[in-house]
């Protein structure tokens, strides 16, 4: 249950901010990519899968396919059998794409990564920054692979703790109050009693994980 | 919020249409690239959430800073991470 409610505590977040992104970038010459780890899928969530997935994205929201990408997807279908797009290839492209539009990517619960995996992800966003700096890169994840993330994009990084304050947990009980259909058991004593006691005696991540928990 | 791209780099995408090719295959091409789509996840992710929940982080200097950024510069960070751990009882509210 936990487990859960970590998840959802993070991606809870990232959703806010790719649509606060999105919002910011209509209207100027900006794009957001995002991904979601999801650990029941590390088996298709490649570091080549994900990049591309990315890649996808941002090509998406240019007019016209560049002439570069054109190229590499007809030069593959002639290999037997064809084949994915190599991550040296997807960094060059991401590199060109970010030259026409400033560019946001977001990637949710990176620790749900498989370590391998993770590392090279990570060294390759890396190195995306090398090759353009100006590309925004937004992560969550649980705080024990900060020094991982510390690491691997060094001197890089600046973090934030994403623990709801009191007034998140308020507002959003008050919420799942409202939206209660046995309103029969809940009067104005319990419901305050609740909003009194849940944000003062339990862990905010954990009353996030159980409402959450409870939603159809 | 709108000066946050106050350091964009311009219209290259329209007047630079020389380098790019039109295509049929452009379906094609994009299924090629990945065949992940977060789009489903973030839309349920997205339905779930609650008006104003959260919002503090967008007002941090943290991430305004890192929105803006500052091109490359020496001590420009890229990168935001935001962490949270599952609690146990011993997380409380600050």
């Amino acid at each position: 249950m936990e487990e859960k409610g970590r998840v959802l505590i993070n991606c809870y977040v990232s959703s806010l901010v790719i649509d606060n992104l999105c919002v910011q970038a209509r209207g100027q010459n900006a794009i957001v990519a995002c991904f979601y780890f999801d650990s029941a899928a590390q088996n298709e969530q490649t570091p080549a899968s994900i990049l591309g997935c990315l890649l996808k994205q941002l090509v998406f929201g240019l007019k016209d396919i560049p002439e570069e990408l054109s190229k590499a997807y007809e030069d593959q279908k002639n290999a037997i059998g064809g084949q994915g797009p190599q991550i040296s290839d997807i960094l060059e492209m991401l590199q060109l794409t970010s030259t026409r539009k400033r560019t946001f990517i977001c990637i949710d619960a990176v620790d749900e990564c498989a370590p391998e995996d993770r590392a090279k992800l990570l060294d390759s966003l890396g190195q995306l920054l090398q090759l353009s700096p100006g590309t925004r890169i937004f992560v969550t994840g649980r705080s024990h692979i900060l020094p991982e993330i510390g690491r691997r994009l060094a001197g890089r990084v600046t973090s934030v703790s994403i623990s709801p304050k009191r007034d998140d947990i308020v507002t959003y009980l008050r919420s799942r109050l409202a939206a209660d259909t046995i309103s029969d058991a809940m009067d104005s004593t319990l419901e305050a009693d609740i909003l009194k006691k849940i944000p003062n005696d339990i862990s905010e991540m954990y009353v996030m994980a159980t409402t959450f928990r409870k939603l159809p | 919020m709108s000066q946050l791209f106050s350091n964009n780099i311009g219209s290259l995408n329209t007047t630079n249409i020389t380098n790019f090719t039109v295509t049929d295959d452009r379906p094609n091409i994009l299924a090629w690239l990945s065949p992940l789509d977060p789009r489903l996840r973030h839309q349920d992710i997205r339905d779930r959430r609650v008006e104003n929940v959260g919002e503090w982080l967008l007002q941090t200097v943290e991430f305004k800073s890192w929105c803006v950024g500052s091109e490359g510069g020496k001590s420009d960070k890229a990168v935001l991470f935001c962490y949270g751990d599952p609690g146990v009882g011993k997380t409380y509210i600050r």
